[in-house]
C-alpha cells in the first residue's frame, strides 16, 4: 500500500503526524514529509487512521 | 431491479423545541435511514456519520451552491467562498489560507496564550463571571478583531451580526427573515470600507491585496472579509461557551483535565463531537443517487446534520456520554475535505489557550443554569453564570 499526499489540498495541519508519527512528520517550515511512501503491512492501521483524520482529505493510501 | 425506500419525517428542525435539544430528533432520523426526507422542507435530511463525511468528501456530487435552506440566500451567496466549487472556490479559499493555516498561526501561539492568561486571570480574580460574555465572547472578539483588521466601530454590531450570517443558513422562517435585515445592514458597512480602513498586513488587508495582485477579482473582497468576521466568531465564541458549560456539568471530567492539561486537544475535540457549534449544512446533489436504498435526485437538496453525525451511534460507541479522553479527531464539527473549516488552526489555538489557562489556574467551578441562544445553525449559548471557583 502506498500513501501519498495531495500538496494542493494539505495545509499543514498534522493531525495525520499524531497518528502516524514512523511514516510521516512536518518539516521545520511546516510542511507534511512522508517518511515512507510504501507503507508495511503492520503499519496499514496506523496509516488508515492517519488518512482518517486529515481534515481537508488531502492524504490518501491505496 | 434495485429495492429503493423512502423514510420520511414531519419534524421540523427548526423549531424551538427541537433547537433547545435537537438530539432525541436526530437519534430518531439516524434510526429511519442515511436520508430522511423532511416533508416540511422538501429537504433529505442526512443523519449519519458515514453518509454525511461522504457526501462531504465529494463536492462534485455534492455541490455547495445549495448550502442555505432557502433560495434568497443561496443567491445572495452566489461567488462566495462558502458556496463556490472547485476552481473557484480554490482561488478564494487560498487567500484565507495563507493567513489562517496552521503554517500561518503556529507564531500566534505564545501571544494568543498569554492574551487567555490574562484575561482568566482577571476573571478569577473577580470571583464570578459570565462564561458567554466575558470570557467565550470576549476572548475571540480581541484576538480575532486585531488580526482582521477592521476599525473599532463596527465592534458592539459585529456580534449579532456574525450570528445572523449563520442563521440565514435556515428555512425562511422568522429567525432566517430576521437574520437578512441584520445582514444587509452588514453587508452595507463592508461595502464602504476600502483598503486603507485595514489596518496595515492585517488579514483584512491582504484581501485587497490579493485583488491589487489580480488573484482574486475585486468583487470577492467584501465577500471574504465577511466569512472572516462572520466565521470567525460565532463558530469559536459558541465552541468555548459549550466546552465551559460542558466541562463545568462534568465535574469527573473538568477533574480529568486539570490532572493533565495535555488532555486539552482530546477534550476539545469531544465538546466539538458533542456540542458542534455548526450543526449542519446544505448541499445540492449534482446527479441521481442512492443514499442508503433512498433515491436521491439530482437537483435535490440534502441538509448535512454534523451535529447529528457526531452522535452517531455507528461511529461513536455511547455517543451521548461526554468523555474528555475519546479524542475523537475525525469530528464533523469543522466539516470535512473541500470546504473544511479555513479557520481551524485559529480556532483550535483559541480554545486551546482558553481551557490550559483555566485547566492551569481552576480546580473546581460550578456552572448555573445555562440561557440558550436559538439559531438556526450554530448551536450555543446566551449565558452561562459561572461562580464557586476553587483554585489550584
Amino acid at each position: 500500500m502506498r500513501l501519498s499526499v495531495h500538496r494542493d489540498r494539505c495545509e499543514g495541519y498534522g493531525l495525520c503526524v499524531d497518528e502516524a508519527s514512523s511514516l510521516l512528520h512536518l518539516d521545520d517550515d511546516g510542511e507534511l514529509v512522508l517518511d515512507a511512501e510504501e507503507v508495511e503491512p503492520e503499519l496499514s492501521g496506523v496509516a488508515e487512521a492517519a488518512v482518517r483524520v486529515c481534515p481537508v482529505a488531502a492524504l490518501t493510501m491505496d | 431491479m434495485t429495492l429503493t425506500r423512502t423514510s420520511h419525517s414531519e419534524v421540523d428542525l427548526f423549531s424551538d423545541e427541537v433547537l433547545v435539544d435537537p438530539y432525541p430528533v436526530y437519534r430518531d432520523l439516524r434510526d429511519r435511514g442515511g436520508a430522511v426526507r423532511l416533508s416540511a422542507l422538501d429537504v433529505w435530511a442526512i443523519p449519519r456519520y458515514a453518509d454525511v463525511r461522504r457526501a462531504l468528501a465529494d463536492w462534485a456530487g455534492f455541490s455547495s451552491r445549495g448550502i442555505a435552506l432557502n433560495e434568497p440566500v443561496n443567491r445572495m451567496l452566489v461567488g462566495s467562498v462558502l458556496a463556490s466549487d472547485p476552481p473557484f472556490h480554490d482561488t478564494l479559499r487560498a487567500v484565507l489560507s495563507a493567513r489562517l493555516g496552521p503554517r500561518a498561526v503556529r507564531p500566534l501561539q505564545a501571544e494568543i496564550a498569554g492574551r487567555a492568561e490574562r484575561l482568566v486571570d482577571e476573571l478569577v480574580e473577580r470571583g464570578s463571571f459570565d462564561a458567554v460574555t466575558d470570557l467565550a465572547v470576549a476572548f475571540p472578539f480581541s484576538v480575532v478583531f486585531d488580526l482582521i483588521g477592521i476599525p473599532d466601530d463596527a465592534r458592539p454590531k459585529m456580534l449579532g451580526w456574525a450570528d445572523a450570517t449563520f442563521t440565514v443558513f435556515g428555512p425562511l422562517n422568522e429567525r432566517t427573515l430576521g437574520g437578512l435585515d441584520a445582514i444587509g445592514e452588514m453587508f452595507g458597512w463592508l461595502g464602504t470600507l476600502q483598503a486603507t480602513d485595514l489596518k496595515e498586513g492585517s488579514m483584512g488587508r491582504d484581501i485587497f491585496r490579493a485583488a491589487d495582485e489580480g488573484r482574486i477579482g475585486r468583487e470577492s473582497c467584501i465577500p471574504l472579509l465577511a466569512a472572516y468576521t462572520s466565521a470567525g466568531l460565532d463558530t469559536t465564541i459558541n465552541a468555548i461557551a459549550n466546552a465551559v458549560h460542558l466541562l463545568g456539568t462534568h465535574p469527573d471530567q473538568w477533574d480529568l483535565v486539570t490532572a493533565d492539561p495535555g488532555l486539552v486537544p482530546s477534550a476539545l475535540n469531544e465538546v466539538l463531537r458533542y456540542d458542534a457549534p455548526v450543526q449542519g449544512f446544505g448541499r445540492t446533489v449534482t446527479g441521481d443517487i442512492e443514499i442508503d436504498g433512498a433515491p436521491v435526485r439530482s437537483g435535490s437538496q440534502v441538509l448535512l446534520l454534523y451535529g447529528s453525525g457526531n452522535r452517531d451511534e455507528r461511529r461513536y460507541p455511547e455517543p451521548d456520554r461526554f468523555d474528555v479522553t475519546r479524542n475523537p479527531v475525525d469530528h464533523l464539527a469543522f466539516g470535512y475535505g473541500t470546504h473544511a473549516c479555513a479557520g481551524q488552526a485559529l480556532a483550535r489555538l483559541e480554545a486551546h489557550a482558553v481551557l490550559t489557562a483555566l485547566a492551569t489556574r481552576v480546580r473546581r467551578f460550578r456552572v448555573g443554569e445555562p440561557v440558550r441562544h436559538l439559531n438556526n445553525v450554530v448551536r450555543g449559548l446566551e449565558r452561562l453564570p459561572v461562580d464557586g471557583l476553587e483554585l489550584r
